[in-house]
């Protein structure tokens, strides 16, 4: 839709045009920005006209810029697992894909944002800009910390995220996942991963059914007992029209139990 | 703000764009192609279908500064001398009722066919599950995406 508040739009072509002012935000794919109103936004700054490439293969492992959009992370030969997974627990069509961007699905961090729970799965990180200081007090923190609640971050304001991390140790996982909605084809009511590096520590991951994602460590696969016992004490879950707190609790340990025999 | 872009293979230059303005509203009220129709205005419909850079977006989503120096095909776009095989489908089949979705299965469609010539009941389906017909006229739709895969 239009935005009627917004009075200036500038495009980003260096870090110093990232610098917002009064009433300005940040502008990726424009997805969610443009589906309602923004009536205290009056200036957009675009992202997109920064010119990163989307995606970066390093020894590290993977760089996704936040500005990569899903369609280009999908069809990237470089993608990392459980990217076609997590794209489709968005339930987005293509027409979103297109243009929906990586970043700005973590920057929304609803609880069931599928690119919150890929990169949580992963152990990806976030390298932040802050909006001063030249770089020298950028930061990076994991992405399942990023998202602090269903809907909320720990960015500060005028904080950019410029990429999303994937170590290369994850890239060779061996993972699982599963996705639960109360109607066939509905939004998220649990999402779950699980990964097994290659070795062997095992990582599971709750999102959409908690509040923001909870993540499971492991030296090793874990019993089935022991797994079930740290889902079910697992702080965060929620009840919306989505599915109540109970039931994704549940239904969190059913299919975790789930990834844990496909996995073992 | 103005804004210049090649839409359905013309140069085109758009005055006068406000800075929140979609491209769905910058094509319809400022570039004079209707086509794309105006529905939800949420990316929920898929009514506002088009291609930018040859890939299909709800302009109804996309910013219309963000179109600066792309290309855009609109429904308009779609026929040559005569209707698009898409379109005569469409035609054939009788699959519109109001009319007010047309556009953007048009567009989906094409974009499906181009990529897949032969689809799959399934994968037709997921290639259109971004396209809202309230005259739930899917059964038309579906005959008529079938007749165009097998008339191409």
């Amino acid at each position: 839709m239009d935005l009627n508040t917004v009075t200036g739009y500038r495009r980003a072509r260096t870090r110093a045009d990232l610098a917002l002012g009064p009433g300005e935000r940040i502008l990726g794919g424009g997805t969610w920005l443009y589906s309602e109103p923004q009536l205290d936004t009056t200036g957009l700054v675009d992202l997109t006209t920064m010119g990163w490439a989307p995606l970066t293969r390093t020894d590290e492992g993977l760089s996704i810029a936040a500005t990569c959009t899903i369609a280009e992370l999908l069809a990237h030969p470089d993608r990392p697992p459980l990217a076609v997974e997590c794209a489709n627990a968005l339930l987005a069509s293509s027409t979103i894909w297109t243009v929906a961007t990586v970043g700005g699905n973590v920057c929304r961090a609803f609880a069931a944002a599928g690119m919150v729970a890929l990169c949580a799965a992963l152990d990806g990180v976030a390298l932040v800009w802050a909006p001063s200081g030249g770089g020298r007090h950028d930061y990076r923190i994991p992405v399942a910390e990023l998202a602090t609640g269903n809907g909320t971050t720990s960015l500060a304001p005028g904080e950019v995220l410029r990429a999303l991390e994937i170590p290369a140790r994850v890239l060779a996982a061996r993972t699982a996942f599963r996705k639960i909605a109360l109607a066939e084809l509905g939004r998220s009511g649990a999402v779950l991963t699980g990964r097994v590096d290659p070795g062997g520590e095992a990582v599971f991951v709750i999102t959409a059914a908690t509040a923001s994602p909870t993540v499971l460590r492991y030296p090793a696969l874990p019993g089935a007992a022991a797994l079930r016992a740290d889902v079910d004490a697992a702080v965060g879950y929620y009840t919306d029209p989505l599915g109540s707190a109970d039931w994704r609790r549940q239904v969190s340990g059913v299919l975790l139990e789930e990834i844990r025999q496909e996995l073992a | 703000m103005r804004i210049e872009l090649t839409v359905n293979g013309v140069a085109r230059e758009a005055d006068d764009v406000w800075e929140g303005e979609s491209l769905l509203y910058a094509l319809r009220e400022r570039l004079g192609l209707p086509g794309s129709k105006n529905a939800c205005e949420q990316g929920e419909c898929g009514s506002c279908t088009v291609y930018l850079d040859g890939a299909p977006v709800c302009a109804c989503l996309v910013a219309a500064g963000q179109a600066q120096g792309r290309e855009v095909t609109t429904v308009e776009g779609l026929a040559g001398d005569g209707l698009d095989p898409v379109q005569q489908a469409f035609v054939e089949k009788g699959a519109v009722q109001c009319g007010f979705c047309t556009p953007g299965f048009l567009m989906s469609t094409k974009d499906l066919l181009d990529r897949d010539p032969a689809p799959s009941d399934p994968e037709i389906r997921e290639a259109l599950a971004g396209n809202l017909c309230r005259c739930t006229g899917y059964e038309k739709i579906l005959d008529a995406v079938r007749t165009a895969a097998a008339n191409r």
